[in-house]
């Protein structure tokens, strides 16, 4: 639906290959991974940037076209129609919908890692409302303008009484939040859009683009910031929290990531009470074979060759995890191991099954050959 | 990326690790025999001062970790936190937080005054109140956020669930290896 309004306004679509925010998913389930920055991504945003504005300052100046269509009757419908439509595309669009993430609209996905830390604000904010304000306006075009045009004439009671219909819309949809974005974008969208070419709203330190048609007082547009930043990280968590792909709203993600925390709280809790029931020889003793000065030894002409071998033998992963957890190899496997010699029988025995166990663990996210080094080290 | 994302991840699981054995270490020179609560304490305080020097500082519930540790933490259990931390921990005392019942007690009431009187209001005022129940809860969840705004919340959150994860799955590996051990050494 929103394509036809693309080819009728010849305004070319958005670029596809905007999809890079799926790649971010999967690192982040595959294995348990952090909340790294990650250059890489940020860095295609400029790239990305700079094409949203170019389409922007296209679609302003074409927007600035047509003036005299405010009193026009007919037109007061067609823009009450467009106007419920608008609400529904923005809302699809600048409203982080959880599950469509591949269709996701590229501002939104655009301003959805929030990978850098919390210093670079300012330039992360202007690129997202420089992104929607482009994006919202090609999108928009057709039906934002006609809606423009003739909010001018109606008066913002129209509004209110908007406002008060898609709150319950948005009831039934089950996210509040949603709707009040919503909502408050097909409101501003006449006030701003009336001015044409929005100036440069005074600002705080942090800089953002209104976006077409939305009110440029300084409470909504901090609002929204809030908004957007509250949303993005609530996507990230999303990735991070299981079984959380089907959960829409604040509500609910919050519930799970609640249960989540707790419940990893209490596995924590569990299972120190379980290492410290293991039988007493074993676990503080071990711990003091363990790291004695084996590690010292071997640990730092091995330490790069960490790095080397995880990249590129990422593919015998699998075949070695399945060697590995047959039942203890004890001496095949370890009979490299420099200080299996230096340890009495029976503690050489123990402690080399550890190892072993214990590179059944780590293998997940490892190579052989790093669990030789790390046999070492521990 | 994605082997650039596992590298780190294990890269933190063996520097967890590492911290945490030595924590162990310590508490174990410090005595010999301990009760069995003595040493699930022992376990989880090293645990938790591991992970959190794995963020050295840099996050609010890292620094809350720590500065819980330096106001309760005593003796053993101090040299522990200081030997991972590779630094000294300032002394400090606990704060004592008293609350008047009387000023708690006619807070309540006037919030439940307020709520008896109210209609159902609108749903979106609901999903507010739900919204603010759960904030509080899981500021009470994450450690240190209880002074911290929203946003930051989130991001905090954020970390932390990544680093309990990590915490969970090495003590877990650790827990099978160790009770594999017992069984074979009870077989033998």
């Amino acid at each position: 639906m929103d394509k036809d309004y693309f080819m009728s306004s010849g305004i070319i679509p958005p670029p596809q290959p905007l999809h890079f925010e799926t790649s971010m998913p999967n690192p982040w389930s595959s294995d348990q991974s952090f909340f790294n920055p990650n250059p890489s991504i940020i860095h295609q945003f400029p790239h990305f940037d700079s094409s949203w504005t170019s389409i922007a300052s296209s679609t302003t100046a074409a927007a600035l076209a047509p003036p005299s269509l405010a009193a026009d009757p007919g037109f007061a419908e067609r823009a009450a129609k467009f106007s419920r439509f608008g609400s529904r595309s923005l809302n699809g669009r600048t409203s982080p919908p959880p599950m469509s993430r591949g269709s996701n609209p590229p501002a939104a996905e655009l301003s959805t890692p929030p990978l850098k830390p919390d210093g670079s604000p300012p330039p992360r904010n202007r690129n997202s409302g420089e992104n929607s304000n482009g994006e919202s306006s090609v999108s928009d075009q057709i039906p934002a303008k006609m809606n423009s045009r003739k909010r001018k004439a109606i008066s913002r009671g129209k509004n209110k009484d908007d406002r008060s219909n898609s709150p319950k819309e948005a009831a039934a949809d089950g996210s509040s939040k949603r709707s009040k974005q919503s909502e408050n974008c097909e409101n501003e969208e006449e006030c701003n859009k009336a001015d044409q070419k929005p100036p440069e709203p005074p600002k705080d330190y942090i800089h953002v683009r209104a976006r077409r048609g939305q009110a440029t007082d300084s409470h909504s547009l901090a609002e929204r910031v809030r908004r957007e930043k509250i949303s993005e990280r609530m996507k990230l968590l999303q990735d991070l929290v299981p079984g959380c792909n089907k959960v829409t709203g604040k509500a609910l993600m919050l519930d799970e990531i609640i249960n989540y925390v707790q419940s990893l709280q209490r596995q924590v809790e569990f299972l120190s009470m379980k290492l410290a029931s293991v039988n007493p020889d074993l676990d503080f003793n071990m711990e003091s074979l363990l790291s004695k000065d084996m590690y010292q030894q071997q640990l730092y002409p091995l330490d790069s060759s960490i790095y080397h071998n995880q990249n590129v033998q990422h593919q015998h992963l699998q075949g070695t995890t399945i060697s590995s957890v047959d039942p203890l190899p004890l001496d095949a496997s370890l009979g490299i191991d420099g200080f299996s010699e230096n340890l009495p029988q029976f503690p050489a025995f123990t402690e080399d099954d550890l190892h072993s166990i214990v590179q059944m663990g780590f293998l997940q996210n490892s190579v052989q050959n790093q669990t030789s080094n790390m046999k070492v080290e521990l | 990326m994605k082997a650039r994302m596992q590298m780190s991840s294990s890269v933190v699981k063996q520097e967890f690790f590492k911290k945490w054995i030595k924590g162990m270490q310590i508490y174990s020179a410090f005595n010999k025999e301990m009760t069995i609560m003595e040493r699930k304490r022992a376990i989880k305080l090293s645990a938790d001062v591991a992970i959190a020097s794995t963020r050295s500082a840099t996050t609010q519930w890292s620094r809350a970790v720590v500065a819980d540790v330096s106001t309760s933490a005593a003796g053993a259990a101090r040299a522990a936190a200081e030997e991972i931390l590779g630094r000294k921990l300032p002394e400090r005392k606990a704060l004592a937080t008293t609350c008047s019942k009387k000023i708690v007690r006619r807070s309540h009431q006037r919030r439940s005054k307020a709520a008896a009187r109210g209609v159902v209001r609108s749903s979106a005022a609901i999903a507010k109140k739900l919204v603010r129940n759960r904030t509080r809860v899981l500021k009470r969840l994450v450690p240190g956020g209880k002074k911290l705004d929203e946003i930051s919340l989130i991001k905090e959150t954020l970390d932390y669930i990544a680093c309990l994860q990590v915490q969970v799955d090495v003590m877990r590996h650790l827990a099978a290896a160790a009770e594999s051990l017992d069984h074979q050494q009870i077989s033998f």
